[in-house]
């Protein structure tokens, strides 16, 4: 405990130090020391006094709940699809064998590439930052679920089948655990897939959310709002991979807990 | 329920010939224990017993019968065969608790029961207070009891067991052995026991059986005629088990020689 608590002090004394340094580099503390020009790197102080404005004239509310009901639809359905997919093609022999070149062509395109041609299948609204956050979840979560599938420990099979376990018996007590676990050390990423997908798709073309204003202060030159922007990004971020550090904890505590540090 | 092996030889298609005209029958309630080097097919031939082999990666000539009836004509949960790993295979997901409870899950009974057989398992393997435990929590010892009980749960009547004690240190593995023969001595039911151990077959099987290197045949066939109930420990210490030791020494040091290489010629 007093380790854990240690540590947690000293990475809170580190990330203030980043900021002290930033804000002195920028001006701050009125030493007057400027290393870059401030339409270059905004003073932390200055992009913080940002968040009083923009959250009264309601926007900030407005942008936080579409990007973040995009990213979670998005990670929700990519979850979903990805996992009943992987299933399917994991169980499925035959179809897998066909399938498996299309769908590694298509994982292996740089996923977000697909924002432009979203756009217009899906308008302007969430639908297709939806769409984007689904696409480049689905494929991380399909793979981990079919390796899943395909990397069951044979013995553990043997085991069920010969205590007289049927197809059923065998998904439920060793495929889907197996499986399970698979995704969920894909959840980290895939939640900041999501992100990622919904904010990306807010830069192609929209009409609110983080990635939007984003867009349109840098295109103003609006360095503070920029810099505001992305450090409400990171908090949201960091508090959406904490939440699912803290669920996979939770539901795969049966591990060895130096597997769970990894 | 007995096994009955006729001239069975399995080859595995990347090439190696496991068995070669292996006979055996074991009768119903009878202990029969495999011993045979490293290699020589002791897992290849419970699992054709277990009907666990791959058709695409293995051939299997000859006729094995459990029970009378062919590996795959009987459904598994008919046929109510237990089958002790070499590695424990616990469900890592699961509870000691749980695992133990596996066999009766699967058989649908209800679960008040399947909690009290558990415990009452639990407390005779000494695992009472650990139900809740994964199995990376407990030692390797406590997991090879779990898996044990875990087969005794569901009362099978022909139970094979490749090497269960095979990864426990000296004192551990002598108190499963008893535990074992106590357990068979209450109430007899067939099984086929694999060890490297020749001590350990002679202390609990009535029949040993040792098979020759790779490809494993039978070797020879030695009748245990020590009396039951026996005492694992103060076994180890009379005359005819050093006897027996030493005559099925003779047959099994020629195959563990061949495997090694001749020391002393450098
Ligand atoms: N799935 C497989 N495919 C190909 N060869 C195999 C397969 N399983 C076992 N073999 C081979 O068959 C032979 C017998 O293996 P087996 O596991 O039955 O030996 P064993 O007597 O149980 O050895 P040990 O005492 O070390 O456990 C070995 O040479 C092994 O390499
Ligand atoms: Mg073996």
């Amino acid at each position: 405990m007093n380790r854990t608590w240690s540590l947690a002090l000293r990475r809170a004394a580190l990330i203030v130090a980043i900021f002290a340094l930033w804000e002195l580099v920028t001006g701050g503390f009125g030493l007057g020391l400027v290393l870059t020009s401030p339409a270059i790197l905004a003073r932390p102080s200055s992009a913080l006094a940002e968040l009083g404005p923009y959250a009264a004239s309601g926007l900030l509310w407005r942008d936080l709940s579409t990007t973040l009901i995009e990213a979670m639809v998005g990670l929700v359905l990519g979850i979903i699809g990805g996992a009943a997919l992987g299933l399917a093609l994991g169980y499925w022999r035959r179809a897998s064998e066909l399938i498996e070149p299309v769908l590694v062509s298509l994982n292996s395109l740089p996923r977000i590439a697909v924002a432009p041609i979203l756009l217009p299948w899906l308008g302007l609204g969430i639908a297709s930052k939806i769409a984007l956050s689904f696409f480049t979840v689905f494929f991380v979560v399909f793979f981990n679920t079919y390796l899943g599938v395909r990397s069951v420990e044979p013995e553990l099979v043997k085991a069920v089948q010969v205590m007289g376990g049927d197809r059923m018996h065998l998904a439920r007590f060793v495929v889907l655990p197996s499986v399970f676990t698979w995704i969920f050390a894909a959840l980290r990423t895939s939640v900041s897939f999501a992100l990622t997908g919904a904010v990306v798709g807010e830069f192609v073309g929209a009409s609110s959310g983080l990635g939007y204003r984003l867009n349109i202060a840098a295109g103003l030159l609006d360095t503070k709002r920029v810099y505001l922007i992305l450090l409400i990004l990171m908090v949201f971020a960091v508090t959406l991979v904490e939440i699912a550090k803290r669920v996979e904890a939770r539901l795969l505590r049966w591990r060895p807990s130096a597997v769970l540090a990894g | 329920m007995s096994i009955a092996l006729e001239h069975v030889g399995i080859r595995f298609r990347a090439g190696v010939e496991a068995l070669r005209d292996v006979t055996l029958d074991v009768g119903r309630g009878e202990f029969v224990a495999v011993v045979g080097p490293s290699g020589c097919g002791k897992s290849t031939l419970l699992s054709a017993i277990a009907n666990l082999l791959d058709p695409a990666e293995c051939e299997v000539v000859g006729r094995i019968l459990v029970d009378g009836s062919a590996p795959g004509t009987k459904s598994r949960r008919e046929l109510n065969l237990g089958y002790v790993f070499q590695r424990d295979a616990l469900l890592p997901w699961q509870t000691i608790d749980q695992n133990v409870q596996l066999g009766l899950a699967i058989r649908d009974v209800d679960p008040r029961e399947r909690r009290e057989r558990s415990r009452a398992l639990l407390e005779m393997a000494g695992l009472t207070g650990f139900d809740r435990y994964y199995p990376h929590q407990v030692s390797g010892g406590m997991r090879q009891r779990a898996a044990l009980v875990r087969t005794l749960a569901y009362d099978p009547q022909v139970i094979l067991m490749d090497e269960p004690f095979g990864a426990l240190d000296a004192q551990n593995r002598m108190l499963l052995q008893s535990e074992l023969l106590r357990i068979w001595q209450a109430s007899p039911r067939t099984i086929l026991f694999v060890t490297h151990d020749l001590a350990e077959a002679i202390v609990l099987a009535q029949r040993v059986v040792v098979l020759s290197r790779r490809p494993g045949a039978v070797k020879a066939v030695y009748d245990i005629a020590l009396p039951y109930p026996r005492d694992a420990f103060a076994l180890r210490g009379s005359a005819e088990f050093g006897r027996l030791e030493t005559t099925i020494w003779q047959a099994l040091r020629d195959e563990f020689r061949a495997t090694l290489p001749e020391p002393g010629v450098a």
